[in-house]
């Protein structure tokens, strides 16, 4: 496997991580405080363990890839996670963007490539 | 941004959601696992900094239970693992495409405390990425943290 395709497969992987996350968890808007029994759940929901698992291969190949790139050249392309965890939560969760929730995800986007270029 | 959030609140439902209300347990959350993550890089870093002459011969294996067995590299990783349970509450409370970017403030943070604790130099480019980071985040506040579902 080359270090870019490895990169990328990191990157799909860390954005997938998040919706498989956040389909685990759930979606209450009440006020916070969360019994214990909430976390013990966690520990048997198929979603939370797979969100753990892509997490673990995503690092795993972040690590391997950044052993053979520039990570001048590989950070920059982290930021493509927000667009893709917005496309993955539309498309996976039916989440509504705003264009202005998507112009928002744009402008941190190029904050992120312009901290991680030289 | 207030008007803004107010207005968008209002073309959902006549009663706004509790989530759209004020600042909350989760949006402390959000910001509280960003701080330590953060907190974590820099210590795990701090750890390793330490650990590198020690380090520096000697196998894979033997080279990561130097790493393993420094206390800020442990006491890093405990950190970051906090971390990860209030970002976990976080998300349960929270629109995903909302609360992911926004931990993008964490290569913020780093590159503060890289600057701070490390003395490394930060190019202005950099200082201009952060501007824009923060200024995306401020936007996202603005554009409300609940779409219509």
């Amino acid at each position: 496997m080359t270090a870019t395709l490895a990169l990328w497969i990191s990157i799909l992987l860390n954005g997938l991580a998040q919706v498989l996350l956040k389909k685990g968890v759930g979606h209450s808007s009440d006020q916070g405080r969360v019994p214990a029994s909430w976390w013990i759940a966690l520990l048997k929901n198929v979603w939370v363990w797979a969100w753990g698992l892509s997490f673990v291969a995503a690092t795993a190949l972040w690590l391997l890839a950044l052993s053979k790139l520039d990570i001048s050249y590989a950070f920059p392309l982290l930021s493509s996670s927000f667009i893709l965890v917005g496309i993955l939560s539309r498309v996976l969760l039916g989440e509504f963007i705003s264009w202005k929730r998507w112009v928002a995800i744009l402008v941190i986007c190029l904050g992120v490539i312009l901290i991680a270029t030289k | 941004m207030l008007v803004n959030s107010e207005a968008a609140n209002m073309t959902e439902t006549a009663q706004a959601p509790a989530s759209t209300r004020g600042f909350q347990a989760a949006d402390l959350a959000v910001l509280g696992s960003v701080l330590l993550a953060a907190t974590g890089h820099i210590m795990i870093k701090a750890g390793l900094n330490g650990a590198a002459s020690a380090a520096a011969h000697g196998s894979i294996i033997e080279r990561l239970i130097v790493y393993f067995s420094q206390p800020y590299v442990l006491l890093g990783l405990t950190i970051y693992g906090l971390g990860t349970a209030m970002w976990v509450f976080a998300v349960s409370k929270r629109d995903i495409s909302y609360v992911f970017p926004i931990t993008a403030l964490n290569y913020v943070l780093v590159t503060l405390g890289g600057k701070f604790l490390f003395a490394e130099v930060v190019p202005f480019k950099r200082w201009l990425g952060i501007a824009v980071v923060i200024i995306g985040v401020a936007l996202m506040q603005s554009a409300g943290r609940e779409g219509s579902r």
